[in-house]
C-alpha cells in the first residue's frame, strides 16, 4: 500500500517534472484591448488544452507602431512575439524586407481547410503567413437620433447627421474603396491619381458634416454611444457588443456591402518556436476554432461556411451575404506617400 | 602641502561633474539627434521600410503648401498658448505670494499634484468636461442658458485651454521662488510717489519680471510646440500641429526618414525662433 503510494508518488513527480522540462511556451501578440483579451480568455486554452504548449498572450499597439517595434527588434536579432496578428499591409511591408520567418505548409494541414488565398506562400513554395480572421467596418448609427437603418452608404453624404459625423484619420480605413463603389462605379477609378484625387474630393464634401476625425477608437465609440456624434465609420464586431449590451447603437451593412479587413497570422524571423507556431495555426485555421472565434469576438471566419456548425442567425452577427468591399491594399502601398499626404490635406485644410 | 589638495580637489570634482554632464548629454541627446539626422537622408520605401542612401527628397517635402502651412500653425498656436499661460499664471502667482504662509503652501501643493497628472487624463478629462451630454453645454442647457447646446470641443478653443492647462503649474512654480522673494519696498514707494494702485502691475511688477517672464515664455512655447494629446484630442484637424504630423508620419505610415527629415526642418525653426528672440529682447534690455 505504502509503496503504491510513494511509486504513483514519485511517478507523479516524474512525470510532472518531465512535462514541465518539454513545456513549450509561445508569446502571441494580438491587438491590444477586446481582442487579445478574448483570444487569451476564450481560445488560446483549447490550444493548450490539446498541444500542452502554453500561451503567453501580449498585446500589440497600432499596425504601422507595431511593424516599426518588429523592424527595430529584427535588427537586434530579437522576436517580441512568436506570432502576431497583422493587417495585410503589415503582412506584405515585412515580407518585403524579410521579417517574417518561413513555414512549411505540409506542417499545417489544418490550413487546408481555410478559404483560397489565405496561405501566402513566398518564391519557394514555404508560408510567409496564415490568415486568421476577417472584420468588417460598417456604417454605425445612434439609434437614439435615428432609429432607421442607413440603405446606402450614399446617406452618409446627406445632411441629416446634424454635423455629427465621426470619420477615421487615416485614408486605409475603407472609406476611399467605398465612395468609389457608391459613387465612381467601382474600385477601379482608385487605379490612376487622377481618380485617387476625385474620389478624395467626394470625401471632402463630408467634411462639413464630420465633427471628430479621430484616431483613437475609444474615443469614437464613447462618443457614438453617449450621442456625441450620430453616426460613423466603425467595426463590426466591436458595435456587436455594444448593441447586445443594450446600447443604442446600430451596425448596418449597406446596399454597397461593409468593408472587409483580413488579418493574418505571422512569426517574426527570429522566434525560436516555428514548430510551436506551425502547430498553432493548424490549430487555428480548423473550422471548430473558425466557428469559436466568430461566436467570442464576432469576427467572420475565413473558412466555407458549410464546414462550420454557425446557424444562420450566428452568422448574420458576423457578416453579411452583401458582397463586402475590400481595401485596396496593393493601391495603398503603392501610392503610400502620395496618397497619405494627399489624404491628410485634405482632412487638415 | 594640505591646502594646495585642498584647493586642487574641487577641480577635479568639478571635472569630473562636467564630464559626466557632457557624457549623459552625448548619449541621450546628441546621439539620438544625430541618429535622426542620418536617417532623414535615407530613401523612405513604401513596400519595405527605407533604404540607406543619401536623398534630400524627405526634406523636399517639407516645402510643399500642406507641410509649410502646418508648421506657421504649430508655431502660432504654440506661441499663443505661451503667451496666455505666462499671462494667467504670473498674476495668480502675485496673488498666491501675497498670501499667509499656510495659503501658499496650499496653493504650491495643489500647483504639483497638478503636474502629476498625466496628458491624457487632462485631456480626457476636459474632453468630458466640454461634451454636450455631460460637460459644460448641458449645465448650460440645465439653467436655461443655452438652448440647443453643442459640443464645444474638437475646437481651436478647446485645445488652447488643453495648453495652457497643461502649462500652468509649470510657469507657475517657476516663477513662485523669485516672486516671493520681491522686494515688496518698490511697489510701496511707487504709490507712495503716486502711481495709481491699478497701474503697479504694468508699471513695475511686469518691468521687473521682464527677466524671468521672457525665458518662461520661451520655455513654454517650446514644451508646447511638442504636445501630442492635446491636438489631437481636443483640435480639430485644422490645428493639429507638425507633432501630429510627424508622428503620424513616422509611425502611422512607418515612414521613418519624412517623418525624421520634418522633425529636423522644425527644430531649425524652433533654434531660429529662440535666437531671434534671445537677440531682440537682449537688444531691448538697458
Amino acid at each position: 500500500m505504502g509503496i503504491t503510494k510513494i511509486l504513483t508518488a514519485s511517478t507523479a513527480i516524474v512525470m510532472a517534472l518531465n512535462s514541465a522540462a518539454w513545456a513549450e511556451e509561445l508569446t502571441i501578440s494580438a491587438w491590444g484591448g477586446f481582442f487579445e483579451e478574448t483570444l487569451a480568455a476564450e481560445i488560446y486554452p483549447g490550444f493548450t488544452a490539446e498541444t500542452g504548449i502554453e500561451v503567453r498572450s501580449i498585446a500589440q499597439p497600432e499596425d504601422s507602431t507595431w511593424m516599426t517595434q518588429l523592424m527595430a527588434a529584427a535588427r537586434a536579432g530579437q522576436a517580441p512575439a512568436d506570432l502576431s496578428l497583422v493587417v495585410d499591409e503589415v503582412l506584405l511591408r515585412g515580407n518585403e524586407v524579410g521579417l517574417w520567418a518561413e513555414l512549411d505548409p505540409a506542417a499545417m494541414p489544418g490550413t487546408e481547410s481555410l478559404l483560397d488565398g489565405y496561405v501566402k506562400l513566398n518564391g519557394d513554395g514555404n508560408a510567409f503567413a496564415v490568415g486568421a480572421l476577417a472584420f468588417y467596418t460598417t456604417f454605425v448609427t445612434n439609434t437614439d437620433f435615428d432609429a432607421d437603418a442607413p440603405a446606402s452608404w450614399a446617406e452618409l453624404w446627406e445632411p441629416k447627421w446634424d454635423g455629427k459625423l465621426g470619420i477615421v484619420t487615416t485614408p486605409n480605413s475603407g472609406l476611399l474603396e467605398v465612395t468609389a463603389k457608391t459613387f465612381f462605379g467601382g474600385v477601379d477609378v482608385l487605379q490612376t491619381r487622377d481618380g485617387i484625387e476625385q474620389v478624395i474630393a467626394k470625401i471632402a464634401e463630408l467634411k462639413p458634416q464630420v465633427s471628430l476625425w479621430y484616431r483613437d477608437e475609444g474615443q469614437f465609440q464613447q462618443s457614438l454611444e453617449s450621442g456625441e456624434l450620430n453616426a460613423g465609420l466603425y467595426y463590426h464586431d466591436v458595435t456587436m457588443l455594444s448593441v447586445w449590451d443594450g446600447l443604442p447603437v446600430a451596425s448596418t451593412f449597406p446596399a454597397e456591402g461593409g468593408i472587409v479587413s483580413d488579418a493574418y497570422w505571422v512569426v517574426p524571423r527570429d522566434s525560436e518556436h516555428i514548430e510551436a507556431a506551425e502547430k498553432f495555426l493548424d490549430y487555428m485555421s480548423r473550422p471548430e476554432a473558425q466557428a469559436l472565434m466568430a461566436r467570442m469576438m464576432g469576427v467572420t471566419p475565413i473558412v466555407p461556411r458549410d464546414s462550420m456548425d454557425l446557424t444562420d442567425e450566428e452568422f448574420a452577427a458576423v457578416g453579411s451575404d452583401i458582397e463586402p468591399i475590400r481595401v485596396q491594399t496593393e493601391i495603398h502601398l503603392r501610392e503610400g506617400d502620395w496618397l497619405e499626404t494627399k489624404y491628410q490635406e485634405m482632412i487638415a485644410q | 602641502m594640505g591646502a594646495a589638495r585642498m584647493m586642487r580637489m574641487p577641480s577635479y570634482g568639478s571635472r569630473l561633474i562636467s564630464g559626466l554632464a557632457f557624457g549623459v548629454m552625448a548619449v541621450f541627446f546628441v546621439v539620438p539627434l544625430i541618429f535622426m539626422i542620418v536617417v532623414s537622408f535615407y530613401q523612405p520605401d513604401p513596400m519595405g521600410f527605407y533604404k540607406v542612401d543619401f536623398v534630400w527628397e524627405n526634406y523636399a517635402k517639407f516645402f510643399s503648401s500642406f507641410y509649410y502651412t502646418v508648421s506657421l500653425r504649430s508655431l502660432y498656436s504654440s506661441a499663443l498658448g505661451a503667451v496666455l499661460v505666462v499671462a494667467f499664471a504670473f498674476p495668480l502667482v502675485l496673488f498666491v505670494s501675497d498670501l499667509s504662509r499656510s495659503h501658499q503652501q496650499f496653493w504650491i501643493i495643489s500647483l504639483l499634484s497638478l503636474m502629476c497628472l498625466s496628458e491624457v487624463i487632462i485631456g480626457f478629462a476636459w474632453l468630458i468636461l466640454m461634451s454636450q451630454s455631460a460637460g459644460i453645454p448641458g449645465f448650460l442647457e440645465w439653467i436655461g442658458l443655452w438652448d440647443n447646446p453643442r459640443s464645444l470641443s474638437p475646437s481651436f478653443g478647446a485645445m488652447m485651454i488643453g495648453l495652457v492647462f497643461l502649462g500652468f503649474s509649470i510657469v507657475a512654480l517657476i516663477l513662485y521662488p523669485s516672486v516671493s522673494r520681491r522686494d515688496r519696498s518698490i511697489e510701496e514707494a511707487a504709490v507712495t510717489l503716486g502711481t495709481p494702485p491699478r497701474l503697479v502691475f504694468f508699471k513695475i511688477l511686469l518691468p521687473t519680471f521682464r527677466a524671468s517672464l521672457v525665458p518662461v515664455t520661451l520655455t513654454m512655447f517650446v514644451y508646447m510646440l511638442g504636445v501630442f494629446v492635446m491636438p489631437t484630442m481636443l483640435g480639430r484637424p485644422k490645428d493639429w500641429t507638425m507633432t501630429v504630423i510627424i508622428s503620424d508620419k513616422a509611425l502611422g505610415d512607418a515612414n521613418l526618414p519624412l517623418g525624421a527629415a520634418l522633425a529636423v526642418v522644425m527644430l531649425i525653426v524652433t533654434v531660429l525662433v529662440l535666437i531671434a528672440s534671445a537677440v531682440l529682447t537682449r537688444r531691448r534690455t538697458p
